[in-house]
């Protein structure tokens, strides 16, 4: 692999891996939802797109809509059994919740179409990426880093909006408590599932693009190990600030990258390397959250 | 499968999953925050049983003892390295907190034990067969331990000093500080029967199943399922919840949906509907849903506002 080739597979990644915690980062930083199952909404993503692509043999763009619409459904969904619940509650929930979905997928083969080796736990290959025969090979990830981009630009521009916006105020103030934003009239219940709806929308975008991106998509690629990582991203980068959130990303991923040459260097197995990096990530939340609270970009504290 | 034998390997699975939620509900008693760690404690534990069993070649009784001691030994010193300086955060920070060092304990014991399932030296035992049911010698030691962990905190809360100082320090912290309790000795003793109780429960199903890194993962649902369904910050509510999930996951395998559908003759309903045992670890799952859905504060919880 070229260095060129795999700079843009590193942007791609920072560009996916920005938008889910650009979509943690509105429902833990911003709302305090504790969501341990991030990953629920990039799996379901990455299935529904490639079901709407690959088995009802629609254009790419019905699956990235496809994919947002299931994501933010299943969020909405399940909020409701702890919508009303502390954090505590949300954190195991959601933890199950994604469990349920990769079981879901490793066992229920006939969603993707069936046929030998196809579906449950081989996975399902052959994605069609979005107007590859427009493209050569060499050019074509350049078109694959800008459709990236794009995704990326709008989910931040969405989420800023959002988060400016008097709904804005209204899940700040959630996540302090919940006995002022109820004396002043709003449905905290209602406002939670919003935001898990929004947020996983947008974890179900990132999924589409992972999956027309590889071609591939398996159960075991969405282990809840997913969901630790992107939540480092949001507490290194910082919580409530959505720079702070793609920032995260690309520290997270630089580093996660980087240490894959050490194995060149080092005489450790890759299998234990691996296990290490996880170690580091652990102890970076642990890190994080007893010295660095706020993360590397502050929230911007405004005054209204 | 008899019925008696379901029975019997609910029981043990209860027994399991009590020595682990007893500990998780006493440290959310105290410390008000939901530990992701907990069950990986119990994984550490399990490990240094391994060491002691199979690389210095101690039996397993002192091993799984000496083992489950020093692991309550290293949670207290977590708990004075990570969280003492975290008494005043709020519970989502600690609860993040436990989730970081879940990660990092997790990897670090696979990246010096290996991936890959690993057993127990134990001689193989003759089970015990009957015309109902077939178990093991162990099985019937997993029941016992389980028993004896009950009676012994049951104990411990009630006529020892240690353990009214305990409960009343879980009932109002300030009023129990206010009459001279030391709450750090409490929070200290807490971790350590917590985490010893988790890490026999770990080293239990270690012996009955096999090792993996990963084996606290697993658990994290049924244990906090258990947990909040007798009430989370309830020791006693912990049992009867360890009990009614244990039933529920070995039950939930053989119930024939589709006669319940038949309502007895009423429905001419004929299809067998059975959970597919893929679906085994969802079971607890759907009960956490139905419980948060129905009495979120647990069968012996208090009212608390959500």
């Amino acid at each position: 692999m070229g260095l060129v080739n795999f700079l843009v597979y590193l942007a791609i990644m920072m560009g996916i891996y920005g938008i889910l915690s650009l979509s943690l980062n509105l429902q833990y930083g911003f709302t305090g939802l504790a969501n341990f199952g991030q990953v629920a909404f990039f799996c379901l993503g990455a299935y529904i797109s490639t079901i709407v692509v690959l088995v009802f043999k629609l254009p790419f763009i019905f699956g990235l809509l496809g994919a947002m619409v299931v994501a933010g459904v299943f969020g909405y969904i399940i909020s409701i059994p702890t919508a009303n619940l502390r954090e505590d509650y949300w954190a195991i929930a959601t933890l199950a919740a994604a469990e349920v979905v990769r079981i879901f997928f490793l066992n229920e083969d006939w969603v993707v179409g069936g046929g030998p080796y196809q579906g449950g736990s081989f996975g399902i290959g052959g994605i069609p990426q979005p107007l590859r025969s427009l493209f050569s090979a060499s050019t074509y990830p350049f078109f694959y880093l800008a459709i990236v981009l794009v995704c990326l630009f709008a989910t931040y521009i969405v989420i800023n909006a959002i988060t400016r916006a008097p709904f804005g105020r209204v899940i700040k103030s959630i996540r302090t408590e919940d006995n002022l934003p109820q004396v002043l009239g709003k449905n905290v219940k209602r406002f939670r599932m919003k935001v898990m709806a929004i947020g996983g929308s947008f974890g179900g975008m990132a999924g589409c693009l992972w999956a027309h991106y590889h071609g591939f998509i398996s159960p075991n690629q969405f282990l809840p190990l997913e969901t630790f990582i992107i939540w480092a991203m949001v507490i290194v980068g910082g919580k409530a600030n959505n720079k702070g959130a793609i920032l995260g990303a690309v520290i997270i991923l630089l580093f996660y990258n980087s240490t894959r040459f050490l194995k060149d260097y080092l005489p450790i197995e890759e299998v234990t390397l691996a296990s290490l990096r996880m170690v580091a990530i652990g102890i970076l939340i642990v890190v994080a959250m007893l010295f660095m609270k706020e993360g590397l970009i502050k929230e911007k504290k405004t005054i209204y | 499968m008899t019925f008696t034998q379901i029975v019997i390997n609910s029981i043990v699975r209860a027994s399991e999953l009590t020595l682990l939620s007893l500990g998780l509900t006493m440290v959310y008693d105290i410390l008000k925050f939901a530990n992701f760690a907990h069950t990986e404690f119990a994984v550490v534990g399990v490990y240094l049983a391994l060491f002691l069993n199979v690389a210095l070649g101690l039996p397993i009784i002192p091993a799984a003892i000496m083992a489950s001691v020093a692991t309550g030994a290293f949670s207290i010193i977590i708990d004075r390295v990570i969280f003492k300086k975290m008494r005043n955060a709020s519970g989502i920070i600690i609860m993040v907190t436990s989730l970081g060092l879940a990660i990092a304990l997790r990897n670090t014991i696979r990246a010096i034990w290996g991936a890959d399932a690993q057993n127990y030296l134990v001689a193989l035992q003759k089970p015990i067969i009957t015309e109902y049911f077939r178990t093991t010698p162990l099985q019937i030691w997993i029941i016992l331990v389980g028993l004896a962990a009950m009676f012994a905190l049951h104990l411990l809360l009630h006529y020892t000093k240690l353990g009214k100082a305990m409960r009343a320090s879980s009932d109002n912290p300030e009023l129990a500080q206010a009459s001279g309790i030391a709450t750090e000795k409490i929070i200290t003793w807490v971790w350590f029967i917590a985490v010893t109780f988790a890490s026999l429960g770990g080293i239990l199903i270690g012996i009955e199943t096999y090792i993996l890194p990963y084996m606290g993962f697993a658990i994290i649902v049924p244990v906090f399922c258990a947990t909040i369904m007798g009430g989370i910050g309830n020791p006693y509510g912990a049992m009867i919840g360890a009990l009614v999930l244990g039933f529920a996951e070995n039950f939930g395998l053989y119930i024939n949906f589709g006669k319940i559908i038949n309502l007895g003759g009423i429905l001419n309903f004929s299809k067998d509907i059975l959970i597919p045992t893929g679906y085994k670890p969802a079971i607890s799952f759907i009960i956490l849903i139905l419980v948060l859905l129905i009495r979120p504060s647990g069968i012996l919880g208090k009212k608390k506002e959500g």
